[in-house]
């Protein structure tokens, strides 16, 4: 009660609990859903570097894969330093690289 | 006319789901159907406490899904209400006993003995939640206006439809004063997040406490206002779909209330 009449006071505006409890929840919902497992990941990252290393010359060791979180989208983020781009036109010898 | 059965489940535990079973039998029973509510919380029964029938146990759910004993011996006569029977669980079994094939030869032989059979399903997403729903035609799933219990709620919300099955909602324990105040979520961000058909709302209300303290059963108390939203619950389980879902903060917003409040009685 107090409280509540000092953030009037002071204009400061916290949404009421109710309404955080339902972001909250909206949020771990979406969380839940999105939950992958660590193989999937592993061979999703392979996939990705089997791709990448057709074009470029990549440090397979430290490439990172990771699913971040923003206010309501999930993200699939991959970090790796390029060391060199490949000489050769893709699409020629494909099966080859 | 075959029966039909109707898994109470929740995800979460202590969300009032055996409470809800009891009382939707006993209300379900005073419509004149004949009634059987079958506690699947092996190893952990309560059921039986809350109805007041824990002392006249001889067989229970497992010895009659074993072949052990006849439908009519396992199910225990309320004798306040006609056409109610308890089907209690087993205390020294734990869930692994029993297969999905044992509940679904069970399901049958229930079908043929009673209209309506209502399972209490145990907390959880093992082998006692898959036993609990492989013979239901329906789900009703409970879930009070808390984070933990509607995250579970939706998870269980999920495995149901994985069966097949559409789930109906009561939303349970709502305090009107919290939701008034923002404090609490309301039943329509409830219905929001977990998007199905809801079925009824329940208050919390202090005669719960005391019939289950009692053994006796809540529809009965006129005065309980959780015993008459689930005897509208219930009939609308039968299919009296018209019955409206009595929004509980409009209903606390009575002539009295309204007065009370305006003159500093009584928090809004």
């Amino acid at each position: 009660m107090l409280n509540n009449f000092f953030s009037k006071i002071f204009g400061e505006k916290e949404p009421p609990p109710g309404e955080v409890a339902k972001k909250r929840l909206q949020f771990a919902l979406v969380y839940d859903k999105l939950e992958v497992s660590d193989e999937m990941l592993q061979n999703l990252q392979n996939d990705i570097v089997d791709v990448l290393s057709k074009y470029f010359e990549i440090d397979r060791a430290s490439l990172r894969l990771d699913i971040t979180r923003q206010d309501d989208l999930s993200a699939l983020v991959l970090n790796t330093p390029i060391i060199a781009a490949k000489k050769r036109r893709p699409g020629k010898n494909r099966d080859s690289g | 006319m075959e029966g039909k059965i109707i898994v109470i489940t929740s995800g979460k535990g202590g969300v009032g789901k055996t409470t809800a079973t009891a009382a939707l039998g006993a209300a379900i029973a005073l419509e004149g159907k004949r009634v059987a509510v079958v506690d699947m919380d092996i190893g952990l029964r309560n059921l039986d406490v809350v109805m007041g029938l824990e002392n006249r146990i001889v067989f229970n759910v497992v010895d009659l899904a074993k072949g052990r004993c006849k439908v009519k011996q396992a199910s225990i006569k309320d004798r306040r209400i006609e056409n109610l029977f308890l089907i209690p669980a087993s205390q020294s079994d734990n869930k692994n006993t029993l297969s999905t094939d044992d509940m679904i030869r069970l399901c049958k032989k229930l079908r043929e003995e009673f209209d309506i059979v209502l399972i209490d399903c145990p907390a959880g997403i093992e082998q006692g939640f898959e036993n609990s729903v492989i013979g239901a035609d329906e789900a009703v799933v409970v879930c009070t206006p808390e984070v933990s219990a509607v995250r579970d709620a939706d998870r269980i919300i999920g495995l149901l439809y994985a069966r097949s099955i559409t789930p109906k909602l009561v939303v349970n324990r709502i305090v009107p004063r919290l939701v008034a105040s923002g404090d609490m979520l309301s039943h329509k961000d409830v219905v929001d997040v977990l998007s199905i058909e809801l079925i009824g709302l329940v208050c919390m209300d202090d005669f719960v406490i005391t019939s289950t303290n009692t053994g006796t059963p809540i529809v009965l108390d006129r005065e309980s206002r959780a015993g008459q939203a689930f005897r509208r619950i219930a009939m609308r389980l039968l299919g009296n779909t018209e019955i409206p879902i009595v929004d509980p903060l409009e209903d606390s917003k009575g002539f009295w209330n309204r007065i009370s409040s305006k003159i500093g009685l009584r928090k809004a």
